[in-house]
């Protein structure tokens, strides 16, 4: 019989494949939500993080909120609401600090549980490889579809900075 | 039979955090837990473990745990105001500091350690009020004296700082933070060879000691400007809570980006040229500083020879 400590990860078959958080939030800036937010909803789970529920609730949220802050900035936009390109811009800018901050919310929540996994031994994988290829993937994955609704969602911090959108 | 088994735990982990030893601390509590689920100190000594450990989620849960098992415990609410303290939650700390005073007015840990919560709050007179009185119940506290000692280094009185680290030292010689304000002491007198030594002493005791590791860290950074440059801007950014920090960033983000946008709204394309690029520099440095800063301090430790308790 042991005692659990609430912070401490639940082991789990997944253990080889968990990364550090810094990954995913990488991956945010450098490839796309596409990517980061499902990594970082995998890698809760595969690190048996116990907050893994909170962290997949966030990724929802984040994805949610971004969702529907572009539905209304498209909408502004056709309503000529937003007429320059400034204004679209700074609007764009309020999408890209939600999905920022949301990011670094659960990276923060997560690498709390990723010091205590370290800390006890934890496999840790590399991340580069994950990184380049979503790197190398992300304008395919961004033209999936002409809507700029998809477009918005799925682009990262430098895609939406770029105008990938 | 069981009781009996858990004090011995209890006493053994007492020994281990006294030396710092944070992990094996951890693992007997956790045994003595596994007999006594609702042992109320082993929630608060295991609280102050895992605060050793810098696992502050865990820390908090743990004295929640005691307090809401024995909410009259001293050592439950010291251990509350530990864990909020290095939250920088200092309104809640200190109310559970004060709770402690009064439960156990004779013991001078307490004292010092609200005597760093109200310098934390900017009240360094009643912070000094504090020490004083650790000091007269316990005249040799290498804690006060320590503590003493960085009120005056943090009021530019170096010489009475240096008084205080001493004698800090010669009431514990072996004591690491008693080593490291005395390293301090000495940087601030420009005797970087002096601060090394101390340095190196302290992570001989703890080679993951914060305080310690932040001495090395300045020491080195007086040494090399650019590096120095990040560890500085690190330090003031850690100053803030976590939430704090991450509004500093994404603020920082924020007002750059608007600044760009501006910049080409107002057709000034240098501008924004040059904020693009400031910005793209310093996220390249951010993120390649730490890294060079680690390999640093990780090729520099491999030389610090650990003491054999550690």
């Amino acid at each position: 019989m042991t005692y659990a400590i609430a912070d401490e990860p639940i082991e789990t078959s997944r253990r080889h494949l968990v990364v550090n958080p810094s990954a995913p939030l990488l991956a945010e800036m450098l490839c796309g939500t596409w990517l980061s937010l499902p990594w970082f909803a995998w890698n809760a789970i595969a690190m048996g993080s116990p907050t893994r529920r909170k962290e997949i609730a966030l990724c929802a949220l984040s994805l949610v909120v971004t969702a529907v802050l572009a539905a209304a900035v498209l909408a502004l936009r056709e309503g000529g609401v937003i007429e320059s390109r400034t204004m679209l811009r700074c609007a764009l800018l309020g999408i890209i600090t939600w999905k920022l901050a949301m990011a670094q919310a659960i990276y923060t929540l997560q690498s709390r549980t990723f010091h205590v996994y370290e800390y006890y031994g934890g496999p840790v994988r590399p991340a580069s490889y994950v990184l380049s290829t979503g790197w190398l993937l992300r304008d395919v994955v961004i033209g999936l579809s002409d809507d700029p609704l998809w477009g918005i969602i799925v682009s990262g911090v430098s895609g939406l900075l770029g105008g990938g959108a | 039979m069981e009781d009996r088994q858990v004090e011995v735990l209890l006493e053994q982990a007492d020994v281990q955090m006294r030396l710092a030893q944070w992990r094996s601390a951890i693992d007997l509590l956790r045994r003595a837990l596994a007999i006594d689920p609702d042992h109320a100190r082993a929630h608060a000594q295991l609280a102050l473990a895992l605060l050793g450990a810098k696992r502050l989620a865990g820390a908090e849960i743990e004295a929640r745990l005691a307090l809401a098992l024995e909410s009259g415990s001293s050592l439950a609410h010291y251990a509350a105001a530990a864990v909020l303290r290095a939250q920088r939650r200092l309104d809640e700390a200190w109310e559970h500091c004060e709770i402690a005073l009064t439960a156990d007015s004779a013991d001078a840990d307490v004292y010092v350690l609200g005597a760093g919560i109200r310098d934390l709050r900017g009240e360094v007179s009643e912070a000094r009020a504090l020490l004083v009185r650790a000091l007269e119940l316990e005249p040799a506290h290498a804690g006060a004296l320590t503590r003493f000692a960085r009120l005056e280094l943090d009021a530019h009185r170096p010489e009475e700082a240096a008084r205080y680290a001493e004698e800090a030292l010669r009431a514990r010689p072996d004591d690491l933070d008693a080593h490291v304000v005395a390293g301090l002491v000495d940087l601030v007198r420009g005797d970087v060879a002096g601060a090394e030594g101390h340095a190196r002493f302290a992570l001989t005791q703890d080679a993951t000691d914060h305080d310690a590791l932040g001495l090395w860290a300045s020491i080195k950074a007086r040494r090399s400007w650019t590096l120095g440059l990040w560890w500085r801007l690190n330090a003031w950014v850690s100053l803030r809570s976590e939430g704090g920090q991450v509004a500093l960033l994404i603020g920082s983000f924020v007002v750059v980006q608007i600044a760009i946008i501006l910049a080409t709204a107002a057709d000034l394309p240098l501008l924004e040229q040059v904020l693009s690029w400031a910005w793209l520099g310093l996220c390249a440095y951010t993120w390649v500083a730490p890294e060079l800063w680690k390999r640093m301090l990780q090729r520099d430790l491999g030389t610090v020879v650990l003491d054999p308790d550690f």
